[in-house]
């Protein structure tokens, strides 16, 4: 029988190292069988959460050679196949370390319930008579309602790991996305509002929390939802907002990007001149080109007509 | 082989010498790139911000223009990729007549006819390892690279699907089959944060700095990646990205079809080498 090797990584509150773990591999087993065996057959002090072993509670993500992942649901042999047979398991990043395996949901916990991420029901609701919806009108929030806050996304989030001070979990975006879309919450305006201010237009676009997530969420397309909504209720003077217009007007005006066009559209001609360092230095290497005016490619004239048919389409 | 060529507007932009570089080595190999007439910017991952449908009509007709010229579609920037495959995938997944009413209008269809492929994936798997190994005349020997993917040619991988985004290795495989050695480097599959030049600036400086740090301290000769905003935010913030770290080592960042291309005996200027912002001088000593 062959060997299988957990380099765990560890933390007793004081210093945090590294302890490898080898034992029999048996197929047909997941992450968290490892796990519990560890601890149940060498080292009782080796510390992790898990509790429902059916992928619904969401307490068991660890991360598996860079990868987030529910140790109750990912099989050992996938993992295997994918990255070999000694395994680097780390605690979820992002999060502050307890102990072991074991992260601190505390502050991430605070920061969601700031969002609100609860039920604002329209006036029409009463305690009487509920806070039903049509089953269609479900369907539109049932993925986002699928979030088991596993914190998967927040783990590989590149920018949380860059600064979470001025942006959040990609979960809490994906709940208040959900909120916006729910038919029976009446607080759109106010959750739009206060998501601007708390990072909304920070996304680096990385992608990974739509990666990692194991419950089909693509929090990325939700910021993507929330922006689309902002822009809606008037939200357009911000730097998110004005660079997605600008490539929008490009496309427009000649099909091409212009990019001497694109920074001032972006930053305004104040935030521009402050990138002057950066203009001379692409200048020198003939980088950047300030009389280059992309003319219209051929057949613009599709584009005008298939932009007017879509905004036609929307009204 | 050949393919319906997507620049994308970076190739036309501050991202030249990868234009330069491409259509040279693209000669060279014998691949043909046929530039497709009339297509327009894919929207660089911020159009659906505004509007979904409008991201999806605009690539549906770059798509569609390749179609017309019966040859798949080759991009060499990895969020142009990901926009036209991620418009391919909805169209493909039930949104093609719905697109197909507004595309009609101008007088365009999509079929769903042409694939959509990146520089790295048609070397890889279309042209083969072995007859790139065959076509090299100036093995890199020597020369250690840290391969930097980018985010957009591995996720999601639900749309991307080339190889495993947690574990890929298609450009380490380029890098020995040059004769140079890969390094691995903790930054590899990480975000260079392009996207947030404008709304996360401090955030990309430090990225940039600490990306680099991190292939510094693998011992990479330089960084090579198959994405010219990867490209472009790694080498023309490296000065401030150094300060933000503190490292004062310069680390050439080089574009996929550059590393080629000096495998393959072209002339460093041929490359447009000298185009680039950090630590180019000492590259070329090192390649030379």
């Amino acid at each position: 029988m062959s060997q299988i090797t957990y380099k765990v990584s560890r933390f007793d509150g004081e210093k945090s190292y590294t302890q490898e773990y080898s034992f029999d591999h048996q197929p047909g087993k997941t992450i968290l069988w490892g796990l519990i065996k560890i601890k149940e057959e060498l080292d009782p002090t080796l510390t992790f959460t898990a509790a429902c072993r059916s992928a619904v509670c969401g307490a068991c993500s660890v991360r598996v050679n860079g990868q987030a992942m529910l140790a109750c649901e990912t099989p050992l042999d996938d993992v295997i196949r994918r990255f070999g047979a000694v395994l680097t398991v780390e605690p979820l990043g992002n999060f502050t370390v307890i102990r072991d395996l074991v992260i601190d949901w505390a502050p991430k916990a605070e920061r969601l319930a700031d969002s609100r991420v609860w039920l604002i029901p329209k006036d029409e609701f009463s305690a009487e008579t509920g806070c039903r919806q049509k089953a269609a009108d479900f369907k539109k929030i049932d993925v986002q309602a699928g979030c088991i806050l596993c914190g998967s996304c927040a783990s590989e989030c590149n920018k949380l790991s860059a600064n979470n001070k001025d942006f959040l979990e990609p979960f809490t975006y994906a709940k208040v996305w959900k909120f916006v879309a729910d038919t029976r919450d009446k607080a759109d305006g106010e959750r739009i509002k206060a998501i601007l201010d708390k990072g909304l237009w920070k996304c680096l676009h990385c992608v990974e929390c739509t990666t990692q997530c194991p419950k089909g969420l693509s929090p990325g397309d939700d910021i993507a939802r929330l922006r689309q909504t902002s822009i809606k209720m008037g939200y357009r003077d911000n730097h998110g907002a004005r660079h997605a217009f600008a490539f929008l007007k490009d496309i427009e005006d000649t099909g091409r990007l212009n990019e001497m066009k694109l920074s001032l559209r972006s930053d305004g001609i104040i935030g521009s001149m402050r990138k002057f360092p950066l203009a001379l230095r692409l200048l020198r290497r003939g980088k950047l080109n300030p009389f280059h005016f992309p003319g219209k490619v051929k057949g613009h004239d599709q584009i005008k007509t298939i932009l007017k048919a879509v905004r036609e389409s929307e009204k | 082989m050949k393919y319906a060529f997507f620049p994308g507007c970076v190739l036309e932009g501050a991202s030249k010498e990868n234009y330069i570089a491409t259509t040279a080595v693209a000669k060279v190999l014998g691949i043909e790139l046929v530039e497709i007439p009339g297509w327009t910017c894919c929207g660089a991952s911020h159009l659906q911000d505004i509007d979904d449908l409008t991201s999806t009509a605009v690539n549906a007709r770059n798509i569609a223009l390749a179609e017309q010229m019966e040859l798949p579609l080759l991009t060499v920037c990895n969020t142009c990729t990901l926009m036209l495959r991620k418009a391919k995938a909805k169209l493909d997944d039930g949104q093609k007549d719905k697109v197909n009413t507004l595309l009609t209008k101008a007088g365009i269809e999509y079929k769903g006819t042409s694939e959509i492929t990146h520089l790295l994936w048609a070397i890889v798997r279309d042209y083969g390892l072995e007859n790139l190994k065959g076509k090299v005349k100036r093995p890199l020997t020597g020369l250690t690279v840290a391969a930097y993917y980018g985010c957009h040619i591995l996720r999601p991988p639900a749309v991307m699907n080339f190889e495993d985004h947690a574990n890929p290795e298609s450009l380490e495989n380029v890098i020995r089959a040059l004769g140079a050695e890969p390094v691995d480097f903790a930054y590899k599959l990480k975000c260079c944060g392009f996207h947030s030049t404008y709304t996360a600036n401090e955030d990309m400086i430090n990225i940039t700095g600490a990306t680099c740090q991190s292939a510094v301290q693998a011992g990479a000769d330089c960084i090579v990646t198959p994405c010219p905003l990867c490209q472009m935010s790694l080498d023309m913030n490296q000065p401030e990205g150094q300060a933000a770290v503190g490292c004062s080592k310069e680390m050439p960042v080089l574009h996929l079809a550059q590393l080629i291309g000096l495998a393959l005996g072209l002339k460093p200027e041929e490359l447009a080498l000298d185009m680039h912002i950090a630590g180019i001088n000492q590259l070329k000593i090192k390649v030379s």
